[in-house]
């Protein structure tokens, strides 16, 4: 049983069904992706996961334990963390504070600890900002640091979500759309960074991705989403040559 | 966001050095250096607050450049740092006044007996945990009831809000002298609430007098002093929390529409309520006795400035750390910071605690220096005026507030007769000219205040702030975008 399952859930708006009956899961190590033609729920799918949503029905479970209707601090918390389809970083907070913010959880308490500048405070701010110059090393953001995250060019901007994602300490990471508005060299470094984060921190990485030739390469598993439903299930080659899925991406065959 | 950007952080704190005794060495330095500014107000305020050293008239502007020191700064904490706008603050600091103030006339001997202020606040916060809970256990109750039936929470609601109107109007008809029949509950809250406090403060008193019989004399004022205070800013904090939960689910103009009502809530209440003084006011003991002849004599400057410091102290050192980091990310952005595991509700009613707190510091040093309290000082204008220093000072900077505070509190009376201003600085003969337009802008001073304010807000953002208009940015990283060269 994969680390984080997704049990048969359904998420409805009113009358729209925007997921219907889905089901999918992740364990750590792996690489799977959700695709679809626009408006098919992809993003809907993580929303769910994160916490944004509440499932109408079925369950999702993370480790053994339930996590769906759970808040997205709390879900982030148990260990899934997620970046977005439009950018969504802290603007005006430098690139080093965006990724350091991620550590948080753990400097939660101690108000007083905090205003008194206790050596404690001291010597966990100066451990922040190592690990957080080093996880700005891994994705070679440590020159540009101090600059405020909305300088950043967008490329190096992805880059930063994922690492404040990863900065989270997550078991699973949810990549929306990782490669949109890349060019092709570009998306064959997302590629090997994608492996590279893999094997590097351990987590099972479920991405969104409308670029075929990457979701191709480097999934174990897909799935296919069309109106909400899920069309196909299976392996690059197997949903490559499922006719339903062509059918959704190219139209009836005349 | 504006275009206008800041490359860099400012204030990027940099790690001490890797070692166990660094970081002791950084904590006490750090320390003792706001202890030795604290100290060193003392012997300033010999000069500042002496009659035949300083004209009254100025260490009045010296006096409020304080307050507003630390009314600003707490302001900058939640329209600021994070983001929330309220135009709530002079509410927050009637408050504070009141509850200062109102404890200090009623219940204590000119500011002699901290046991008494402390016993008061001791019985109105038990009081009011008691409600707090009763009301929390309510609201727990209506909740579960959602598990048995979707619609029970609001029909239970219903049913009590029926009881209610039921019990009053029954309430009403009883004669005075009969005694309330027994389920009468709700009109008789109100008493039961009384004689819970009553009882307390009657319990406590003995204690009380004893512990206000065995402090030394000279120190029983400031010791009452500083009670007055914190239990005024606690109130205040209260305030901030009640005002602080609901309003969660607003943002912008509707949030400072929220925060602008609650705060006229607060001074009708006052402007109404018989112990407070209604609109005549209240006549609050003033702390200082300089001047008077009486020995040992005591000092309010020291108060206001520490206050000040410590009030600054607080709010960069939160600002520069892991929470101050949360809050401010939850003003960029709330669904990331959700997802980065930040919990977004805490940290904004975090803010407006602590900010309420400081408004509440604020308010009581106002009531005891200034010795009278009236409602209208703390309408609607009084909150902008806070406002406008916290914009000016330029959005999330404690600097900027700061220097925005006194700038603009001493900018009217400098505007009111700018020549002997300028007399205190230099004794030389003004050229005719100058003399007569000084005297023109002294006349027309209400017009030129608003000029002046006109002209820093084109400057947008004011002047530290963290969104710093261009031509007021002065470090750039080399290598560096231009601003305005990405797209934000």
């Amino acid at each position: 049983m994969p680390l984080l399952e997704v049990q048969n859930v359904s998420v409805r708006f009113g009358g729209l069904r925007a997921l219907g009956d889905f089901s999918f899961g992740v364990d750590v190590g792996e690489i799977v992706a959700l695709i679809g033609p626009n408006g098919a729920g992809k993003t809907t799918a993580f929303n769910v996961i994160t916490g944004v949503y509440r499932p109408t029905a079925g369950q999702i479970v993370l480790g053994g334990k339930r996590i769906d209707g759970r808040s997205p601090v709390h879900i982030n918390r148990a260990g899934v963390a997620r970046t977005f389809q439009n950018i969504r970083l802290f603007q005006n907070l430098s690139v080093l504070d965006n990724v350091v913010i991620g550590f948080n959880r753990s400097a939660e308490r101690g108000l007083l600890a905090t205003l008194l500048r206790s050596p404690r405070f001291a010597r966990q701010r100066a451990d922040f900002y190592d690990r957080g110059m080093d996880l700005l090393r891994t994705f070679d953001l440590q020159p540009k640091a101090k600059l405020l995250a909305k300088n950043l060019p967008y490329g190096d901007q992805r880059r930063l979500e994922i690492a404040r994602a990863l900065a989270t300490d997550p078991k699973i990471l949810l990549l929306d759309e990782p490669a949109a508005g890349m060019n092709p060299q570009e998306k064959q470094d997302l590629m090997s960074l994608i492996r590279f984060i893999r094997d590097r921190f351990g987590v099972g990485v479920w991405l969104i991705e409308h670029d075929m030739k990457l979701v191709m390469s480097i999934s174990q598993r897909i799935t296919v989403l069309d109106h909400g439903e899920t069309i196909a299930i299976g392996s690059p080659t197997e949903v490559q040559e499922n006719p339903k899925v062509i059918e959704a991406y190219l139209g009836e065959p005349v | 966001m504006t275009s206008s950007t800041t490359t860099l952080q400012e204030d990027f704190p940099l790690p001490p050095q890797r070692s166990g005794k660094s970081f002791w060495f950084y904590t006490l330095r750090t320390n003792a250096l706001v202890l030795a500014l604290l100290a060193l107000l003392v012997p300033i305020s010999w000069y500042a607050e002496n009659p035949d050293r300083l004209d009254p008239y100025y260490a009045r502007i010296l006096m409020l450049i304080g307050i507003n020191v630390v009314l600003a700064v707490s302001l900058q904490l939640i329209n600021g740092i994070s983001g929330q706008f309220s135009l709530g603050h002079a509410g927050f600091m009637a408050v504070g006044a009141y509850m200062a103030g109102y404890p200090a006339t009623a219940y204590s001997n000119e500011l002699h007996d901290p046991g008494a202020v402390l016993l008061f606040y001791v019985a109105l916060f038990v009081t009011l945990g008691t409600i707090g809970l009763l009301l929390w256990g309510l609201f727990a109750l209506l909740r579960l009831s959602r598990r048995a039936y979707g619609g029970a929470p609001l029909l239970l609601l219903l049913a009590l809000l029926a009881w209610f109107v039921w019990d009053i109007s029954m309430a009403a008809r009883v004669t005075t002298g009969q005694g309330a029949p027994p389920y009468l509950v709700w009109s008789r809250l109100i008493v039961w609430i009384q004689s819970g406090f009553t009882w307390i403060l009657e319990r406590g008193t003995p204690a009380a007098a004893w512990v206000d019989g065995h402090l030394p004399e000279a120190g029983r004022k400031p010791v009452t002093f500083l009670l007055l205070l914190l239990g005024g800013a606690c109130c205040a904090a209260v305030a901030g929390f009640l005002i602080g939960l609901p309003t969660l689910r607003l943002r912008g103009d509707y949030l400072a529409i929220a925060t602008l009502g609650f705060s006229e809530i607060i001074r009708v209440v006052i402007t109404n309520a018989e112990p407070l003084g209604r609109a005549t006011g209240l006549s609050v003991p003033v702390y200082s006795n300089v001047g008077s002849g009486e020995s040992p004599e005591f000092r309010i400057f020291p108060w206001v400035f520490g206050a000040a410091l410590v009030t600054t102290m607080t709010i960069w050192r939160l600002q520069h750390s892991a929470k101050g980091r949360a809050i401010a990310a939850v003003r960029e952005d709330e669904i990331a910071a959700a997802a980065v595991g930040i919990d977004t509700t805490h940290h904004k009613v975090l803010a407006f605690v602590i900010g309420a707190f400081f408004a509440g510091v604020a308010g009581g040093l106002f009531a005891h220096y200034d010795g009278y309290l009236n409602p209208n000082a703390f309408g609607f204008i009084r909150s902008i005026e806070v406002v406008v220093m916290v914009t000016i000072g330029g959005l999330g900077s404690v600097w900027g507030a700061i220097a925005a505070a006194a700038v603009l509190t001493w900018l009217p009376e400098f505007l009111r007769d700018p020549g002997s201003w300028i007399g205190i600085v230099t004794s030389a003969e003004l050229p005719r000219w100058l003399v007569d337009s000084l005297a023109a802008v002294g006349e027309n001073r209400m017009v030129a205040y608003s000029l002046l304010l006109i002209l820093i807000m084109l400057a947008r953002g004011g002047a530290f702030g963290f969104r710093r208009p261009s031509f007021l940015r002065w470090r750039r990283e080399p290598g560096a975008p231009a601003a305005g060269a990405t797209a934000s």
